[in-house]
Order: C-alpha cells, then sequence, then structure tokens
C-alpha cells in the first residue's frame, strides 16, 4: 500500500516518519523551550495539522481546534504563539496561557504536519510553553491547582481519601507478599473504574501470576507533568520509585495507558529518574501469554465492538496494534474500526488537564468519539484505558452504545 | 477605532466566542508567516457561521468606517489577506459546508471559507466518480480565493484557471448586501454565468476589495478511468518548451501540462540550498522536466493518446517515461521549502506563450547573481491558450537580512519580467500592483475606480490590496 511505502513509525513514540522527508534538524526530546526556537518558526499555519492527511476522507483531528474555533486552538497557531513568545513578539497573559491549556495534548495534529521538524517535535515545545507558564505563574488552571494540591495531599487528583484507595480490591484476590511484579492500579482505575481493578487482578490470578498491589500506591503523577508541573511531577516520580524500590519491585503492569506512558518514559527521559524497572501495559503482558499458549480464550463474547486508541499509549507510546490483535483473538467480537483510528484517531478529551479545566471542550471531544463509534454499529466502544473509559461512561447517552475496558472483556473468556 | 464597542456588537452578531480583540488572536492574523511581506495590523478577529453572519459584520463596519478583511486561511504569496490598515479579519472558516453537488452538471456549491481538504474529503466520500480540480497549497487552504485569484489546478489544460471554474457566487456586498451573480440569480441551478451579464468579473481579481464571497459553484470534474503522467527530461528550457507548447495543441485528451527547472525540483524536494548546484545549466545538467497528463474513456483511446505523446516527445529529443505518481498530491506545496527557512514567495505571471523562455532566461540571470538557485515554474492552460510563467525564491523567516535579500530579489526579478509584454502578476502583494496601474489603459482604471466605489461605498473591503485599492 501506498501509506505503508512512505511511512513508518517510531517505536515508543507512535510519530509516523516520512520517509522520503529530510530532517535538517536533530533535536533531543523533553528539553525546555528555547532548545526548539530554531525549528518552530517554519510553520506558516498551513492547515495541514487540521484534517488527517491524504487519507480516510480528510476527517478533522484537533478536538482544541474545532471546539476553539481561532487558528490559536489548532496546532499551526500554538507553534506561532510559540514562535512569537520567543522572539519577544508576543507576551505572555492569562489568555495565552489558556489556549495552550485548552490541549489534550493528544498529538493527533503533529501526525499530520509534512514539516519534519514540527512532525516529530512540536510536541515537546506544546509541553515546554505549559512549564513556562507555571514558571511565570500563568498556569496550570485553577481546577488543575486543586487537584494537584490534593494529589500532594491525599495522593490522587480525584479528591478522594487515600485510605480508601483500595477499596475495590475484593477478599479473594490472592496476592503474594515477597512478589517482585507489582500491579499498579492508578487512580481512576482505584477510584472510578475499579472493574478494570478487579478484572486485571483476577486475570493475574487466573493466570497464577505471582504479584502484589501496594498498599501505599501513590498516583503516578501524570496529571500533574501533564500541565506542566514538572518540578511536582518529578517529586511524586521519586516517591515512587523509592517505594518501588523499598518493596522489591522488579516489574510493574499496569492497565493504565496514562500511568504506563508517566512510568515508562517520563520518569526517565524527562525526569532522568532511571528506575531499571521493566513497566508493560496490561495488553502487552496479556498478548505475549496469548502467544506463548499461557493464556486460553475458554469462553466465546458475541458482540461486534470498536476500539478506541488511547492517545497515551497510541500516539504517545506508538502501541496501536497489540490490543487490536489480543480483541481479534477474543472469540465472537468482530472488531470494525471507527475512520478516525490508530495515530489519526480522535481523542476522547479527556487528558492534559482538559477534562478537570475545559469541560465543554472535553464533552465536545467525548460526544464526537461517541458519534463516530455509533456509526460504525458496533455494539461497545472498548479502550485499554480507564481516562477514556471513564469519559465516555460519562458522555454515553441513553445505554446507546456500551463503553468497556479490554480488561473485562479477556476476563469473561479465561 | 473604539474596539471595545465594535466588539460588543459583533459579539451581538456571532456569540462572544467568536470574536476576539485579544493580542494572542490578533497575532495570528497581522502577518502571512510565509512570504517576505510587511506585517500588518488585525484590529478584531470574527468568525461568523452564515452569510447574514456576514452581512452585519459589514453594516457594522460601515457603520464604523473601519476596514474589512475576508480570509480563509492568510496564506497566499502576495500576502493579498494581511490586513494593510487594521479593521475587522472576517475569518470564514465557519463557513465550511459542501452545500450541494450536482452530478448531472458537475459542480459544487460551496460555502466561502471551504478549504480544499474539505472539498476533496467530501466528494471522495459522496462522489467518487468526480474530482475537483486540485491546486499546489496546502489543504488548510480556501478553494474560494483560489479561484477568486487566478489560482491554477491540475485541470488548467482542460479548464484554464480557477476563476474560469467559477460557475456563480453569492457575495456580501462592501455596502453589506446580499447579491447573486450567475445562473443561481434567477434560477435553483448553479450551472454557469452563461448568457447573463458575468457580474462574477466585479468580484474575480479584485483580491477582495469589493465583497465576501459566501457561496461559490465551481465545476467538478469526471473521474476518468485511464491515466497516465509521464515526466520528460530535457537538456534546457528552450528545448524542451516548444515539444510543450506542440503537446497543448495536439488534443490527445491532455489535462494537465507543467514544467520546472532543476531548480524547482530541488526545492519541493526539500534540499538545502546548500546541497544543491546553483547553476545546472553551467553545469551541464539536465534543466528541463515537464509533467503530461493524459486521461481517457477507453483504454484504446488511451493507449493512442500515449502512443502519440511518447512519439512526440521521442521525435524532439526529449527523454520521456510514465510516472509512479497518477495524480499530484493536493498536499505538494509550491514553492515552500523547510530545509531553507519556511519562507517562499513568487514572482507569478500569466503571460503569452511566446515568452515562457525568455521570462525563465531574465528570472534565472538575477537568481544567479545573487547565488540562489532559479526556480522555475511554467503551467499551459486552457488548450494551450495561454500560461503561468512563475520564479520562486526560498528564505528564512526568521533571518531579517534574509528578508531584506528576499525582497530586493523579488522585485528585481519582477521589473525584469514585466518588460517583457503581456506579462501580468497574479496575486501581486502591493508593492506591485502600482505596475498594474502604471500599464493599464487609463480609461479602464477609471472604470476600475468606479465599479470598487459603487460596491464599497466607504472603501473599507481590504483597503491597501488590490487593483481597485487605494
Amino acid at each position: 500500500m501506498e501509506k505503508e511505502k512512505k511511512i513508518e513509525y517510531i517505536k515508543e513514540k507512535g510519530i509516523s516518519k516520512l520517509v522520503l522527508e529530510h530532517e535538517n534538524h536533530k533535536l533531543e526530546r523533553n528539553k525546555q523551550l528555547e532548545h526548539y526556537e530554531d525549528v518552530m518558526y517554519q510553520c506558516g499555519k498551513c492547515g495541514t495539522c487540521r484534517t488527517i492527511f491524504k487519507e480516510a476522507g480528510w476527517e478533522r483531528v484537533c478536538p482544541s481546534g474545532e471546539f476553539g474555533g481561532f487558528e490559536a486552538f489548532y496546532l499551526g497557531g500554538k507553534n506561532l504563539l510559540t514562535w512569537g513568545i520567543n522572539s519577544g513578539q508576543i507576551k505572555w497573559t492569562e489568555n495565552l496561557a489558556k489556549i495552550f491549556y485548552q490541549c489534550s495534548v493528544c498529538l493527533a495534529c503533529t501526525q499530520q504536519c509534512q514539516i519534519p521538524e514540527i512532525h516529530h517535535y512540536a510536541g515537546e515545545w506544546l509541553m515546554a510553553m505549559r512549564e513556562e507558564a507555571v514558571r511565570l505563574g500563568f498556569g496550570p488552571m485553577s481546577e488543575q491547582k486543586r487537584y494537584t494540591e490534593h494529589i500532594m495531599k491525599e495522593n490522587n487528583p480525584y479528591l478522594e481519601k487515600h485510605e480508601n484507595r483500595l477499596d475495590w480490591l475484593p477478599s479473594n484476590i490472592k496476592q503474594s507478599p515477597d512478589a517482585k511484579l507489582l500491579y499498579f492500579v492508578g487512580c481512576t482505575t482505584s477510584y472510578r473504574e475499579q472493574n478494570v481493578a478487579i478484572a486485571t487482578a483476577e486475570i493475574l490470578n487466573s493466570l497464577q501470576i505471582e504479584f502484589k498491589i501496594l498498599k501505599d500506591e501513590y498516583c503516578c503523577g501524570s496529571p500533574v507533568y501533564m500541565t506542566g508541573q514538572t518540578q511536582k511531577a518529578k517529586k511524586i516520580a521519586e516517591k515512587n520509585i523509592e517505594i518501588f524500590k523499598d518493596s522489591g519491585i522488579e516489574k510493574i503492569i499496569t492497565s493504565c495507558a496514562g500511568c504506563y506512558r508517566t512510568l515508562k518514559d517520563t520518569y526517565p527521559k524527562k525526569f532522568g529518574l532511571d528506575h531499571g524497572i521493566e513497566v508493560i501495559h496490561l495488553p502487552e503482558f496479556l498478548l505475549d501469554k496469548l502467544n506463548s499458549g499461557t493464556l486460553k480464550f475458554n469462553n466465546q463474547i458475541n458482540m461486534k465492538i470498536t476500539y478506541h486508541d488511547p492517545c497515551h499509549i497510541g500516539r504517545h507510546m506508538g502501541i496501536y496494534e497489540t490490543p487490536r490483535e489480543i480483541l481479534k483473538k477474543i472469540p465472537g467480537i468482530e472488531l470494525v474500526e471507527m475512520i478516525r483510528n490508530r495515530h489519526n484517531a480522535w481523542c476522547c478529551g479527556s487528558g492534559g488537564g482538559v477534562r478537570s479545566a475545559f469541560k465543554d471542550l472535553s464533552a465536545f471531544a467525548a460526544n464526537e468519539r461517541i458519534e463516530e463509534a455509533k456509526k460504525t454499529a458496533a455494539e461497545a466502544i472498548v479502550s485499554c484505558c480507564p481516562f477514556c473509559l471513564n469519559q465516555f461512561k460519562t458522555h454515553i447517552k441513553n445505554n446507546e452504545i456500551k463503553a468497556l475496558d479490554i480488561s473485562e472483556l479477556v476476563r469473561k473468556v479465561i | 477605532m473604539n474596539n471595545g464597542k465594535i466588539v460588543s456588537e459583533l459579539e451581538k452578531v456571532v456569540g462572544e466566542k467568536y470574536v476576539s480583540a485579544q493580542p494572542e488572536i490578533q497575532f495570528l492574523y497581522h502577518y502571512d508567516f510565509i512570504t517576505a511581506e510587511p506585517e500588518g495590523k488585525c484590529d478584531i478577529a470574527i468568525i461568523p457561521n452564515s452569510a447574514e453572519e456576514v452581512q452585519e459584520i459589514v453594516k457594522i463596519a460601515n457603520k464604523y468606517k473601519t476596514p474589512v478583511v475576508p480570509w480563509v486561511s492568510g496564506i497566499n504569496f502576495g500576502s493579498i489577506a494581511t490586513p494593510r490598515k487594521g479593521g475587522i479579519v472576517v475569518d470564514l472558516r465557519r463557513l465550511n459546508r459542501v452545500i450541494e453537488v450536482n452530478e448531472d452538471d458537475m459542480y459544487a456549491v460551496i460555502e466561502g471559507g471551504v478549504t480544499w481538504a474539505d472539498l476533496k474529503g467530501y466528494l471522495e466520500k459522496n462522489h467518487p466518480n468526480l474530482r475537483a480540480g486540485i491546486t499546489w497549497s496546502p489543504p488548510g487552504t480556501g478553494v474560494v480565493p483560489a479561484c477568486l485569484c487566478y489560482g491554477m489546478f491540475d485541470l488548467g489544460m482542460l479548464g484554464g484557471t480557477g476563476a474560469e471554474f467559477i460557475n456563480g457566487m453569492e457575495v456580501v456586498l462592501g455596502s453589506g448586501d446580499l447579491i447573486k451573480v450567475g445562473s443561481c440569480s434567477l434560477s435553483n441551478y448553479w450551472y454557469g454565468r452563461q448568457p447573463l451579464p458575468d457580474l462574477a468579473g466585479l468580484f474575480i481579481g479584485w483580491e477582495g476589495t469589493t465583497g465576501i464571497i459566501t457561496k461559490m459553484a465551481v465545476k467538478l470534474w469526471p473521474k476518468l478511468p485511464y491515466r497516465t503522467t509521464y515526466l520528460a527530461i530535457g537538456a534546457k528550457m528552450k528545448f524542451g518548451v516548444p515539444v510543450m507548447l506542440k503537446l497543448s495543441k495536439a488534443g490527445l485528451g491532455i489535462c494537465d501540462i507543467y514544467f520546472v527547472n532543476l531548480g524547482w525540483l530541488q526545492s519541493v524536494q526539500e534540499l538545502n540550498e546548500k546541497d544543491v548546484i546553483k547553476d545546472p545549466v553551467k553545469n551541464k545538467m539536465p534543466d528541463f522536466f515537464g509533467l503530461i497528463t493524459t486521461q481517457a474513456y477507453t483504454e484504446k483511446q488511451h493507449k493512442a493518446q500515449c502512443e502519440a505523446i511518447e512519439a512526440i516527445c521521442t521525435e524532439s529529443k526529449l527523454r520521456i517515461r510514465p510516472t509512479e505518481e497518477t495524480q499530484a498530491p493536493i498536499q505538494l506545496w509550491g514553492c515552500w521549502n523547510f530545509a531553507r527557512g519556511g519562507g517562499g514567495q513568487w514572482i507569478g505571471s500569466y503571460c503569452s506563450t511566446r515568452d515562457i523562455v525568455k521570462y525563465y532566461e531574465q528570472s534565472r540571470e538575477i537568481c544567479i547573481k545573487y547565488g540562489r538557485p532559479p526556480q522555475f515554474y511554467s503551467r499551459l492552460m486552457f488548450g494551450g491558450h495561454y500560461c503561468v510563467a512563475r520564479t520562486n525564491i526560498n528564505f528564512n523567516k526568521n533571518d531579517p537580512d534574509e528578508i531584506k535579500i528576499a525582497r530586493k530579489l523579488l522585485k528585481e526579478i519582477h521589473d525584469v519580467v514585466q518588460e517583457l509584454d503581456g506579462v501580468v502578476m497574479y496575486k501581486p502583494p502591493k508593492w506591485a500592483v502600482q505596475t498594474y496601474h502604471d500599464k493599464t489603459f487609463p480609461a479602464t482604471s477609471d472604470l476600475i475606480r468606479k465599479i470598487k466605489q459603487l460596491l464599497d461605498p466607504n472603501n473599507i473591503m481590504n483597503p491597501g490590496q488590490g487593483i481597485g485599492g487605494d
């Protein structure tokens, strides 16, 4: 196929690389704004970032831009505003900060841009602008400040008590206190999508995997990092790593896409905390067990489903096929694709601090995705991110479509 | 200008969310962000959602005698959507609906803010047997502005410029009145401008200085099943051009002919200037690359056309072979090279086919004098009746010195090629418009001024741009 000839994926970053393009600037990731100042001005706000490039009917891809209306809310606008700041043409204001925060950093825009440096690195300066906003006192948004304070106090962004974190845990789940494998549940799963936690723990039990869940599991820091509060997030990371080390953890499984991205990528690459612990996302683990024959699907689910790519494992980490391979192996499951899938997937609108600070945008994004899922005639929209799952459940009306996590389906067929 | 009062009135028209006078929003409308043209100034940006809202905006602008600048993507190589005198930028991006496609008469009625991506996506999904012409601008740019400003498509040999693809329009005049031109003005069909007085000319080529187009019908074309694009290579432009002219007059189902020099080819491949040879002719490298696309309804017809094209080129000692790409992609940016700093501008003109080689050689000499690789491009239009010739340059738009040199180089090319009779620049930047005035027959200039006065009595429409402006 034409597309496959010209595009390949960069492992772990989920960024499509254009084979024919020349890379003129080799840049490092996770740097501050100044590091990118020699490339961001190349943008001409041509609008290519607004629609799927060359394929899938030129569908729109940017929830922030489609909702915000003005060019400032698309990547092109943000590139040039960043240039404006860097070159002293404009000044920081509350409104400028709001523009940069009114974005889930889903990075669908970067997939479309054909300017090599912007294609590969724009996500870095979108984050660097948030860091800068925090440094200058313009960020994060008030709702994000509130949840950050709660994370610092109660280790979760949901304004819940830390002592209730394990309330989901059924008594029949068997843990091994000396296990070196940790199931890192995550805040959303612990407090909002407990079915995912239960299903994951039961799957591990059924596979007779020795694992444990920490009594003192804390937020991974993703909601703090994604809102530009890097130093605070780093402190959270340091605390978590200390706990992991003290608990003798050598490997972590997580059912949360955001925790996975943070533990595996952000800790070592952004914070420089090379913890040496293997981190795997539940679907990766399941597929490995399926391929080795350890995991077998004994039951059947007759259901037509569609898969939603979470940004945190898709575009941020390059994992698109693993969950699909599992779903396709479940007897009775018919997997159908939405028009915007894989690197072109429309974001559910919950990440990047958007769901707390920009509820209208968040709802707009979720509803758009739900409508797209309904057009496939699927009975359920399946994902492997509890934040996406919770977002869909919140916005699905009248049970018109179900929202499920991959762990729930797998649990039913083993 | 009392921004606060105007903003407050505009908010009543479109809602608070779609009006802004904040510096972050103004910043993205004040400059083209590609060209070497100077910055302008946007006071207020507004995004209407209907023709009625556009009317109300223009009426408010008239009340305050404040400029109105129609805007879709704001990028074009003459910076003609850059507000030169401040005022209200009317961003048409919400008018992005395809209203109707008439398969029998092959046209689409679109709103004023429809982009090439919008139109192409809509046709692919709903009318896969029809296609629009494809322009070499990014997919986020507007269809209507491209047509109004004589943009050219990959169907130029069939249909001429974008302006010739226009069947009719709905327009909000500078006075705020709404009119329709073409068959749509007296029927439900938008099939053409004939046989009525052709009022489309009141808006085509005026660079948004007479009205804001809220709807337009554009011609579509059938996708024929057999299609081949040939690449013809020759040593020099002067050897290749006569062959292309011969092909353009030979029938043969040709829907597109364009040709470039080596410098242009290297630029679209994103090669950095330091990596390319400045003067390929001196270095005895091929400097003519022609692309000829032919299409047909039957295999037999197509085979005959291809054989004839190959024979004509081979007889004239051009090397020719079919290319892999059968259709120029929508996203092929005409003269934008990111490796060279993202800046791009041209001296682009319509002219007689007699002068293509002269145009190239004169502009080439100037580029070489400045130490820049010449980048030349030409397309034969409407069955070979006329052509486009243009010389592109790239520059680093983050480097003020390079921008200064770019301006000087562009001006020099402009002044030289304008000496060729019949060379008329399209999408001219403000500084080039004076040449229009100087060359135009005086009574014609008077008529242009009178028309402008009639349609835009308060001179609020995109002032400082276009031939009709001040």
